[in-house]
């Protein structure tokens, strides 16, 4: 451990390491400074000035908050000059502050009101002309000025963890206030972290405001049902009205190390509601007992997941689950070439990574966990990150150094490119040399479109970078040649120093894969649905179910994360009718409770035998995630061999790409009261202009054997023929490749 | 204050003394004297004859309840009131919830929602009057002084529960009108010459 700064905070000897600040080192110490602007997840805001402290041989205050420390340094965080200083500007924060505490939304939780009380405040020594200010309405999101006290975690928050970058200070000393940046109104993607870093009232959530107080939510800390980043976060529940059911009332999360999308946190009203009925569940236990197939969606818990194999044991019913055999298949096929089940890296190394490649996903509509990690990467470690996609993405234009922009379907000779370049002086066996020796780099790079000058800009960008990480996303997944790109994309990380990230498509992708033994979907099987279609269907969500289950924030079990973590979640609403537990129950395979099988989770995929009631759920005060555990690195043997490439698709015409709008994923968020809705496709003036449509036309879109309806809308944020179309209602099947080339039909009304 | 006088527990000093008391009678002829000496004391016809005397003269001194009513107090804990702004004839509660939250016998219950003119409005008000135990400490505890204790100790019902709503316990406009909305003067009401105690800002500019 070179590069330990030793020091002393009030006499008692600390010690740095590189990079960290005189406030980050006493905190770890447990010595307290009070702050009122510091957020540990960006850089310091430097606004409040409350944290100053006392350094020995240095004039005046010193930030604590942004200044490192230097070897010996005295450093003194109380004193009477401190004391005074402090104060005086908490009674700055206290003028004018309108005295509307009593119906604050804060109500109690509120930075202002414990340091005020802490520094004894009790009287207002300075006047100010109140202004007239207005409260703005956001949408989601309302932020009232004169509540606002200027310190700055939103815009810092929006523009360094999530790159919205949609607010910022309108400075104007007592005048200064937040403003949407360029816009009349908040234009962004409603992750709403900006209402939970607000120490005041200022930046409330539109839906909850004046609903309820703080104390008297119940908190269930759970991982959020959305997408595969498995972010905490706690569902905060009461009674609705004075005499009605538990209802959740707002989703909060532990900002000061983690993020929450938009998804996570207003599309909470998922839950479902069943009676008991002996003569349904019986009726169910049949149709599984007479059926050839379960066809099962990956929006369940490890347990639920564990109990379909189970059942597929014992009345050897096939399971179909195609989003998770992609994945299963793709791993399955890397593991062959690294010798290892579980990519390498997570959330928190993208983070810290400071050279990133990004293929094959559209981060951030698929993962905002993702996105955002790439955004602090950016940010934070000021990392050059390669994005590699079909299609540009204005919301991660401010993020990314580079875009490598290939043709739909090459994502096979892209990663190859990829491969060459960064493996070329790699130590190769004599198979992989000659893999690359055959390559034909001329083809390749016509057809993909990623030239020579794109991927030697990209070396050149990478030198003198330290931490790696290579993101392979969703669309590879389900690409015909996805074991040939996961091969390469498995020597990439065991001959490189990148590690490996694979974006899971769905919650629980990642851990049905692990757990059950899927087939083939053979759609003409009679089939029990479980979250998916069916003879007969047993669903939390679909309109219509034979027997509705609890949805995923009514069940207590476990998910794998995209970090390899297997993360609690638990029950935040009560059920009342079945549970898959229940129906196994009446099969013969009987627990009492589901989380009993927590601990029966495969340690041959990497689970450990630890019982669901001694996971924990929770992120330390000094931001070490410690929910869960994660899987186990199970190790398997390495006999894959790369095939040669021999001809890329090509995808003309007029494509569309299923992929959801900002804070969409699924069943669940098209559920939610507060997410927008947007169910069109949305293409450029060039798609339209190629499909021969315009702006707000019923179209018939057919691609497979499918055809539906939408209606058409140009966003002249999007470019090229490709055009988005949302698969969060249901329109989407996991076992076809995410680009589809379709025909296009203006619906003509008679 | 001093507590010292109270402390002191030596009865010697501080001018208590032992009341002369005669031992139990043990024997039953003890006992037996002791019945016919009170009897024939003659206490009981000093009684009688009171009652007698007022009753001839129709000198009648009980509250012919419920046609006649004692006055009660001003700090009379009884059924709950809501009160209004003397100003504006506006509802006081803001609906902050603190009775709610004080209420040690979980008798209230509130819902609230923003309304047209983004202000925090009380849509759902109930008090359980079966559990209720006039504590008090709603009252004490509203900054508004918007719910306090009134008069009204009636509250007899044919079940246990029984729930007062916002609308019963909100002073009617015409009395309002009228100007008898009367203040509740117990625990936590404004004290006389609180005029005088108010911390001013300073807002002179």
């Amino acid at each position: 451990m070179e590069n330990k700064i030793s020091f002393t905070i009030d006499g008692t000897p600390v010690e740095a390491t590189h990079g960290e600040s005189i406030l980050q080192v006493a905190r770890k110490n447990g010595i307290y400074i009070p702050t009122m602007c510091y957020i540990s997840k960006t850089t310091p805001c430097a606004s409040c000035r409350m944290c100053v402290v006392e350094a020995e041989g240095v004039e005046g205050f010193v930030l604590s908050c942004n200044t490192p420390p230097t070897p010996g340094i005295e450093i003194r965080t109380n004193s009477q000059e401190l004391e005074l200083e402090r104060t005086n500007i908490m009674k700055l924060y206290d003028v004018n502050h309108p005295l509307e505490c009593g119906v604050c939304d804060k109500s109690g939780e509120c930075d202002l009101q414990n340091k005020t009380l802490e520094f004894n405040i009790a009287t207002q020594n300075f006047s100010a002309r109140e202004q007239a200010r207005k409260i703005e309405d956001w949408g989601l999101i309302n932020y009232d000025p004169s509540l606002c006290i200027m310190c700055e975690k939103c815009v810092h928050v929006c523009n360094e963890v999530i790159g919205d970058d949609a607010i910022e200070v309108k400075f104007g000393g007592y005048k200064s206030t937040i403003i949407p940046k360029d816009a009349d109104t908040l234009d962004c993607t409603f992750c709403g972290e900006c209402i939970a870093v607000c120490p005041v009232g200022a930046l409330v959530s539109s839906d909850f405001k004046y609903s309820a107080n703080a104390w008297e939510l119940s908190r269930v800390p759970a991982t959020c049902a959305h997408c595969s980043a498995g972010c905490p976060l706690e569902y905060e529940t009461r009674h609705t009205g004075i005499n009605g059911e538990e209802s959740i009332y707002r989703v909060k999360n532990d900002f000061e190390y983690t993020s929450l999308c938009g998804a996570g946190r207003f599309g909470f009203d998922f839950d479902v509601q069943a009676e008991k009925n002996e003569m349904t569940l019986q009726k169910a236990v049949n149709a599984i007992k007479h059926a050839e197939a379960i066809r099962f969606s990956s929006l369940i818990t490890n347990e639920e997941a564990h109990i379909l194999s189970l059942i597929k044991e014992k009345y050897g019913v096939k399971l179909f689950n195609e989003d998770a055999r992609k994945y299963q298949a793709f791993m399955k096929a890397y593991s062959s070439v690294s010798g290892k089940l579980h990519h390498s890296a997570t959330l928190d190394a993208v983070k810290q990574s400071d050279a990133l490649i990004v293929v094959g996903s559209r981060v951030s509509t698929d993962n905002p966990g993702l996105r955002y990690a790439l955004t602090s990467a950016a940010k934070h470690n000021g990392a050059k990150i390669v994005y590699a996609h079909p299609m540009e993405d204005a919301l991660m234009q401010n993020t990314i150094t580079q875009f490598m922009k290939y043709e739909v379907g090459t994502e096979e000779g892209v990663i190859a490119l990829l491969a060459a370049t960064l493996l070329k002086d790699a130590d190769l066996s004599d198979a992989e040399k000659a893999f690359f020796d055959d390559l034909d780099f001329g083809y390749l790079d016509a057809e993909t479109n990623i030239g020579e000058e794109e991927l030697s800009q990209m070396m050149r960008a990478f030198k003198r970078t330290q931490k790696h990480t290579f993101v392979v996303g969703a669309d590879i997944l389900s690409h015909p040649k996805a074991e040939n790109i996961a091969k390469l994309a498995a020597m990439i990380e065991k001959y490189s120093d990148f590690a490996l990230l694979v974006v899971p498509s769905e919650v629980n992708t990642l851990g049905v894969s692990l757990l059950c033994e899927l087939d083939e979907d053979k759609s003409d099987a009679k089939c029990v649905g479980y979250n998916a279609d069916g003879d007969f269907i047993i669903s939390s969500y679909i309109k219509g179910a034979d027997l509705i289950v609890p949805a995923l924030n009514q069940q207590e079990g476990t998910f794998v994360s995209i970090d390899n973590r297997v993360l609690p979640t638990n029950v935040a609403l009560g059920f009342n009718g079945y549970t898959l537990n229940d129906i196994a129950s009446s099969l013969g395979i009987t627990k009492e409770n589901t989380i009993e099988y927590t601990k029966e989770l495969s340690p041959q995929a990497g689970f450990r035998a630890i019982a669901f009631d001694d996971l924990e759920n929770f992120v330390s005060p000094m931001g070490e995630d410690v929910r869960g555990y994660l899987l186990d690195e199970v190790l398997c043997e390495a006999d894959g061999n790369l095939d040669t490439i021999s001809e890329l698709p090509e995808y003309n015409g007029v494509v569309i790409y299923h992929s959801n709008p900002v804070l969409q994923f699924n069943s669940y968020t098209n559920k939610a009261k507060q997410l927008e809705k947007d169910r069109s496709l949305r293409g450029s003036a060039q798609f339209a202009a190629a499909a021969r449509i315009t702006d707000g036309d019923l179209i018939e879109i057919s691609f497979g054997e499918r055809k539906i309806q939408r209606v058409f809308s140009l966003d002249n944020a999007l470019k090229g023929t490709v055009a988005l179309n949302p698969t969060f209602d249901d329109t989407f099947d996991a076992s076809r490749y995410r680009y589809e080339k379709s025909k296009i039909m203006r619906v003509v009304h008679e | 204050m001093n507590n010292e006088q109270f402390n002191d527990r030596n009865v010697s000093e501080n001018g208590y003394y032992l009341v002369d008391i005669q031992d139990y009678p043990t024997t039953g002829w003890d006992k037996f004297t002791r019945v016919v000496r009170r009897t024939l004391r003659g206490e009981l016809f000093v009684g009688l004859w009171v009652v007698l005397r007022e009753m001839i003269r129709f000198d009648i001194h009980t509250v012919k309840y419920p046609e006649e009513k004692m006055p009660i107090g001003p700090r009379y804990r009884a059924v709950h009131e809501m009160k209004r702004l003397w100003e504006s004839d506006a509802e006081r509660c803001i609906g902050c919830g603190l009775c709610e939250k004080i209420c040690i016998s979980n008798c209230i219950r509130m819902d609230t929602k923003i309304d047209a003119n983004s202000r925090k409005e009380v849509t759902e008000y109930s008090i359980n009057l079966g559990r209720c135990i006039f504590c008090g400490y709603c009252a004490e505890v509203c900054p508004e002084l918007a719910i306090t204790h009134g008069g009204e100790y009636e509250n007899a019902s044919d079940q246990r529960e029984h729930f007062i709503l916002y609308e019963d316990m909100l002073t009617p406009l015409d009395k309002m009108k009228a100007g008898t909305q009367l203040e509740f003067e117990g625990f936590g009401a404004i004290t006389p010459h609180e005029d005088e105690r108010v911390k001013k800002t300073p807002l002179a500019y």
